[in-house]
């Protein structure tokens, strides 16, 4: 399983990923990532790779990725090179209109990409007082929801609980319901 | 047995360094290895090692410290990114000489790309050109066991060893082993003897040949008995290529392998590229006729190959000579060399699309309510002639505003000050300039150029940028914060403007950032006292970086629609995340997004239409 996860500097792209190698452990998996640190964090585009299985290098290769992870729309339209055919995308989306370009259609029926799109500004703004720090727990809870990924809520809450901040683990948990509650059953 | 746990690369080997009885680890922050000493610090503190673990100012100092706790003949290293060994080349070239105690390991960072660096050098060849051994991990397991031999090397040589990662394996995330820590017990026991720690010519006459003969027994060593990391991985049947492969592009080339299920292709990893084992790389070149060689950045094992004419690489243009060698990047390589058909990037729809929608790369930029932001703001508003040379850190990224003209490297915001001033001058010109630089940046390498601007008579500005933190590394500590990194153990803060007043410097102020209008008129009065009195004038402008979340008046803004005239005057010269230009309705808005509420915006807009939202100030 590989994993990419994009989005900006400062959106909380790796504890993402920790969630994604604590789960994996815990099923007796082998996990690799690579992880961007330093100026390139700093709001500018960030860019995850995370591998799940017998690998030996952190990168995953254009066109082999199961699933990408987008915190920002443009991060992830910029990255969806990365699927493989008949890949899954999850989306945080803030104008969804853009989503209808036709060149963008018509590449992701090429390759048989299925794009979950979630408005998670609009869902942090309305549902958690606009702390869009939790957008990480959302996307990971929508991934569930959408079937992808191949994990479970309960994997993905429990992950969550034991790797959040005290402080914050309540409202991770609600996101994280939040964007589950967003695809699935839909 | 060891315990599986899932650790960053730089964790891995900071683990390795606790494990193998390292008594005293120094280092400064810097992409990509900064994560190493604070990790160096957790484990020290969790095992209960005695460990001494110490930000230094500076990569020189860091070298200085731990080289020499060695000569007691305890562990020690110094940690630093590649173009911190640059900082520490002097001592390096020296130390290498010396007939060393204990085991002294330098951990040199390199980063490909680069992604945050000013340049994408190879710590390997300084290595060469010191003379010392050089492990290059593939994996943060291979970084951590390699810490273990760096350590054993170093001790029966006598000599000091690198460790080199690149980026992907000090920001890989992998499952590594944990271990217990070796009691050494070792005991500070410095034996004085000049003809071992005095660099003397005479000594030199010595210990260079010394040198060269423990080099020759090294690289006797990586032939035979380091089969741990320089192995050969044959093909099945015949080989239709051989790669010879080291640091990360080797798990590149087995992944892809994997992934293609070839079996025509034989490796030979070298993890110990200085001093190569050449006998072992001749050997596997004689077998094959069609070889390929991949490392990181430089061409060092191409180097050190007496013909290396038979090889594709970078002495030939077959490998690119810049460029982090990523898997697309090696996919294409091999199939080159094989004369195997290159997969079209088979994406023009998608290309299209992000022409269309015009999305493009968004580069690194100040954060929101980042008080650099607003100090650049008044500099620019005070001294709008002015030459601005900045320095190394986050406050690079005033590039953005057109507030950064020049960066070198560490320190040279105020040497490029000396510069344009001597230069200007002779043409009996009084050119404003003003230096920019971090707190962090001024301990490290600032208060020599200041002194010699005082002793010299510049006349310019130097504005530092008081954060009270290391910020664009992660927030590391530095003298200006006086805090160490291990549980109980207590630093002491020294502050700038006394330092700057020792420096000679008359003009001191300290300013709020945050307050545009004042800073602005405090640069001006810098100005005019530096070309007055020919002496660099200091302003400081203090307020916390926005990572460490203090707790600070928030004002709600928004952009008065009827007053906005689309100017754009804010996102050129302000540039703020939280305050775009909507292209569409020809004003700025706000993006609440990304916007902290700092207020400071207000001060920017000429027409006054950003205007605070009444009744909202938390």
């Amino acid at each position: 399983m590989q994993y990419i996860i994009v989005g900006l500097g400062g959106q909380g792209i790796l504890f993402t990923s920790r969630v994604l190698g604590y789960i994996a452990v815990s099923r007796g998996e082998r996990v690799m990532g690579s992880e961007v640190h330093g100026m390139a964090q700093r709001g500018g585009s960030v860019i995850s790779h995370f591998k799940v299985g017998d690998y030996s290098s952190p990168l995953v290769l254009t066109g082999a990725a199961d699933l990408l992870l987008s915190f920002d729309q443009n991060e992830g339209i910029r990255n969806l090179h990365f699927l493989r055919k008949a890949g899954h995308a999850i989306l945080n989306v803030h104008a969804p209109e853009a989503m209808e370009n036709p060149h963008l259609k018509s590449f992701l029926a090429e390759r048989q990409i299925k794009a979950f799109c979630l408005p998670g500004y609009d869902i942090l703004r309305e549902k958690m007082e606009g702390r869009f720090l939790f957008m990480n727990a959302l996307i990971l809870g929508a991934m569930c929801g959408a079937g992808a990924g191949n994990l479970s809520i309960d994997e993905v809450s429990d992950a969550v609980e034991k790797l959040a901040p005290a402080k914050f683990r309540a409202d991770n948990l609600k996101a994280v319901n939040l964007g589950y509650g967003h695809f699935a059953g839909k | 047995m060891g315990n599986k746990v899932i650790l960053l690369g730089n964790e891995a080997i900071a683990r390795g360094i606790v494990e193998a009885g390292c008594d005293v680890a120094v280092a400064y922050p810097g992409t990509p290895s900064s994560e190493i000493l604070p990790a160096v610090a957790k484990y020290a503190d969790e095992l209960g090692t005695r460990t001494a673990v110490e930000w230094a100012v500076n990569e020189k100092v860091a070298f200085e410290v731990a080289a020499t706790a060695s000569f007691t003949g305890k562990r020690t290293c110094a940690i630093m990114k590649q173009v911190g060994l640059n900082v520490a080349a002097d001592p390096l070239m020296s130390v290498a000489h010396f007939d060393l105690a204990g085991g002294f390991l330098i951990v040199s960072a390199d980063d490909p790309g680069p992604h945050s660096s000013q340049t994408e050098q190879d710590s390997r060849y300084f290595a060469m050109f010191a003379k010392v051994p050089c492990f290059d991990p593939a994996s943060a397991q291979e970084a951590k066991d390699m810490v273990f031999d760096a350590f054993d090397l170093s001790e029966k040589y006598h000599m000091p060893v690198m460790l080199r990662p690149a980026v992907r394996v000090d920001h890989c995330r992998q499952d590594v082993e944990t271990g217990t820590v070796r009691d050494l017990a070792r005991k500070a026991d410095f034996k004085k003897d000049i003809r071992r720690w005095v660099c003397l010519p005479a000594h030199v006459k010595i210990n260079h040949p010394q040198l060269n003969a423990k080099l020759d027994s090294v690289r006797e060593d990586f032939e035979t008995a380091f089969g741990r990391y320089n192995l050969e991985i044959p093909a099945k049947g015949k080989a239709r290529i051989g790669i010879i492969a080291s640091g990360v592009s080797f798990s590149i080339v087995m992944d892809l392998l994997k992934e293609w299920k070839r079996e025509d292709v034989a490796i030979l990893k070298i993890g110990t590229p200085h001093p190569l084992p050449v006998k072992m790389v001749e050997e596997f070149m004689a077998r094959h006729d069609n070889l390929l060689v991949l490392e990181e950045t430089y061409p060092v094992i191409e180097m050190q190959l007496p013909n290396r004419t038979k090889l594709k690489g970078r002495w030939n243009g077959f490998v690119p000579r810049a460029g982090e060698l990523l898997p697309e990047v090696i996919r294409d390589l091999i199939l080159n060399a094989l004369g195997e058909p290159v997969p079209e990037e088979g994406v023009p729809e998608l290309k299209a699309a992000i022409e269309e929608m015009k999305v493009t790369p968004k580069p690194p930029m100040l954060c929101p309510g980042c008080p650099h932001r607003a100090s650049f703001f008044a500099m620019r508003k005070a001294l709008p002639t002015g030459i601005y040379p900045s320095d190394i850190g986050c406050y690079t990224l005033g590039v953005n505003q057109r507030d950064v003209d020049t960066t070198i490297d560490m320190g040279a915001s105020l040497t490029s000050a000396s510069g344009f001033y001597l230069a200007y001058k002779t043409d009996g010109k009084d050119q404003p300039v003003v230096a920019t630089i971090g707190d962090s940046t001024f301990f490290h390498m600032g208060i020599l150029g200041l002194a010699n601007a005082v002793y010299n008579r510049h006349a310019f500005v130097l504005a530092i940028l008081d954060n009270s933190i290391t910020a664009m590394t992660g927030g590391q500590s530095n003298p200006n914060v006086g805090e160490k990194l291990r549980q109980g153990d207590e630093g002491r803060r020294i502050e700038i403007e006394p330092v700057v007043r020792g420096c000679g410097v008359s003009f001191v102020k300290v300013v709020e950032p945050y307050d545009t209008a004042d800073s602005a008129e405090v640069f001006k009065e810098a100005w005019e006292h530096a070309k007055a009195n020919r002496e660099p004038a200091v302003v400081i402008l203090r307020h916390p970086c926005m990572l460490l979340r203090q707790k600070q008046a928030r004002v709600k803004v928004r952009v008065n629609p009827d007053k906005c005239i689309g100017c754009k005057y804010c996102t050129n010269f302000f540039n703020c995340p939280g305050l775009p230009f909507d292209e569409g309705a020809k004003k700025a808005r706000i993006d609440e997004r990304f916007c902290v509420q700092c207020g400071v915006c207000i001060q920017v807009c000429p027409h006054g239409a950003i205007e605070a939202v009444e009744g909202e100030e938390a």
